[in-house]
């Protein structure tokens, strides 16, 4: 499971399409399960999934004829998968695809990725229109494939969905791959911040003094934070005083880009 | 290879349905009024008298006649026009259609190869133009008679495979700008227009010296022969635009097979 992060505009998708032929690299080769992506293109595209981030389907057939014509360019495989994926998805396969909902034309394009059971996922944000319900049911699917030993290469700009379904992630930005980790260890490294809301005032340094701490800042009654790592240190110097409220912001993928290409600057 | 073409075969069903029925139609209409045509004949020379030596070229001496009749009016006007129009826009929307829908990611993310889509478009739009100029060719064959317009059944074959080849030719160009540019509308517009000057071009040049040596350039030249419906089989005629469908086809298996693809 093979997260890739990166704010809108910093060549996710450019590296998909790459990855399978739908444009050309300048210079440079793409290789997938050790093979050509131009030369040995129907092999490779044979074995993958793919979900774009936006697609049109064929307005005028239904469900059904546009994932059976999908079974045939690939050898007939997964025409007996239609029928289970769609139910699953509660997917009405009978009707035209022109009266389907935005959220529905996202899972028959779903289903046209997983219904031949690929060896590689290659998703585009796929989750964005599906309903959360649904959201569940992609995730169960992403499991059950995994399970199976698929990989999936999900590109999003959303951390959530990167954090829940990936193990290992690769920040991307204006072009240039920043970081490769384990998704632990990126939210580890990332800074997030905290605010404490005292009864009174509190000195901001006895924060500041902290090891976690990057930043303490006190206005008012409230102390606000900066912090990288544990967060052990910083809880029970605050228990120290009456605590009305706190209020920690999970790090923005800004954040965690902002830092990661610092530290890849440095290194 | 089969999906491929089939999906692009089915793109054309309503356009068969629909033009065949406009062609048909277009053609009872106009063999319906042939009788009356013929029977001002005399009028009709004495108009054709006056007529520039372009027009009297292009259409044929005798419009009267039931070649010169069918050639000027069917061949050379209103059914060449609905050809093109199914021919440009069909090709148009062959490849830069697909990709305008963003359909096009998808179809070339499965094993097919971007050469075997354009192909499966092509043969698709070769079936489409060959079935409307079988239609054309039938309706004439069989409704004639009812209207006095009796054609030798080969001159009107030639003549029908000639519209065909005619406009394969320019759907082959359209085919091609689009794949090549992605660009639906780029594709009929350019194309529309090349027809357009084609069509002055060819015309004009009977009597505008300065023109003359650039008739060959237009493809009417080679379709609207005087011989067309009486002079049987044109070879030439027949491999130069057979010839420009090629090369058309070839450029655009070329730029398609490398180009990057909108998304």
């Amino acid at each position: 499971m093979f997260g890739f992060l990166g704010p809108n505009g910093a060549g996710k998708t450019t590296t998909i399409r790459t990855m399978l032929d739908l444009i050309r690299a300048t210079s440079g080769h793409v290789r997938v399960f050790g093979l050509d992506s131009i030369a040995d293109a129907p092999s490779i595209h044979a074995r993958v999934g793919y979900v774009p981030g936006e697609f049109g389907l064929y307005e005028r057939l239904t469900g059904e004829e546009y994932l059976r014509m999908f079974a045939a360019l690939r050898g007939g495989t997964g025409a007996d998968r239609i029928a289970p994926l769609a139910e699953r998805l509660s997917l009405d396969i009978t009707v035209k695809i022109r009266e389907l909902s935005h959220g529905n034309r996202r899972k028959a394009g779903l289903i046209q990725a997983f219904m031949h059971e690929p060896d590689l996922f290659v998703l585009d944000e796929p989750t964005q229109g599906l309903d959360p319900l649904m959201q569940q049911e992609f995730h169960a699917m992403i499991d059950e494939a995994r399970a199976r030993g698929a990989t999936v290469f999900l590109s999003s700009h959303v951390l959530p969905e990167v954090e829940r379904v990936c193990d290992r992630v690769a920040i991307i930005r204006e072009g240039r791959l920043i970081s490769v980790d384990d998704i632990g260890e990126l939210k580890s490294k990332a800074l997030r911040s905290i605010d404490f809301h005292f009864e009174a005032p509190v000195p901001a340094g006895d924060f500041a003094s902290l090891e976690s701490v990057v930043s303490a800042r006190a206005h008012g009654d409230s102390i606000s934070l900066v912090v990288r790592g544990p967060l052990d240190e910083v809880v029970k110097a605050a228990a120290r005083h009456p605590v009305v409220n706190v209020e920690t912001r999970e790090p923005s993928l800004e954040d965690i880009f902002l830092q990661a290409y610092r530290d890849g600057g440095t290194a | 290879m089969n999906g491929l073409l089939a999906k692009a075969w089915r793109d054309h069903r309503r356009t068969l349905t629909g033009f065949g029925i406009g062609l048909v139609l277009t053609e009872l209409l106009y063999m319906a009024v042939y009788p009356a045509m013929r029977d001002s004949a005399a009028d009709l020379r004495a108009m054709m008298e006056n007529l520039p030596e372009a027009f009297r070229q292009l259409f044929g001496e005798d419009i009267a006649s039931p070649e010169g009749y069918l050639r000027s009016q069917l061949f050379g006007e209103l059914g060449l026009i609905l050809f093109l129009v199914v021919a440009i826009g069909s090709g148009a929307r062959a490849i830069a259609g697909e990709e305008e829908a963003r359909t096009l990611d998808l179809l070339l993310a499965t094993p097919a190869r971007r050469a075997q889509v354009l192909r499966s478009k092509a043969i698709a739009l070769v079936v489409l133009i060959t079935t409307l100029g079988a239609i054309a060719f039938a309706a004439v064959l069989v409704f004639g008679p009812a209207f006095d317009l009796h054609v030798d059944a080969f001159d009107l074959a030639t003549a029908s495979l000639m519209l065909v080849l005619t406009s394969i030719a320019f759907a082959s160009i359209a085919l091609a700008i689009g794949a090549a540019t992605g660009h639906r509308s780029a594709a009929i517009a350019v194309t529309t227009g090349t027809a357009a000057l084609m069509y002055v071009v060819n015309a004009l040049g009977v009597t505008v010296e300065a023109l003359e040596p650039f008739r060959p350039l237009s493809l009417f030249r080679w379709y609207l022969s005087p011989l067309l419906l009486t002079g049987g089989l044109a070879p030439v005629n027949i491999a130069v635009l057979l010839a420009v469908a090629a090369i058309a086809y070839a450029a655009a298996h070329v730029r398609f097979g490398r180009r990057d693809l909108a998304s």
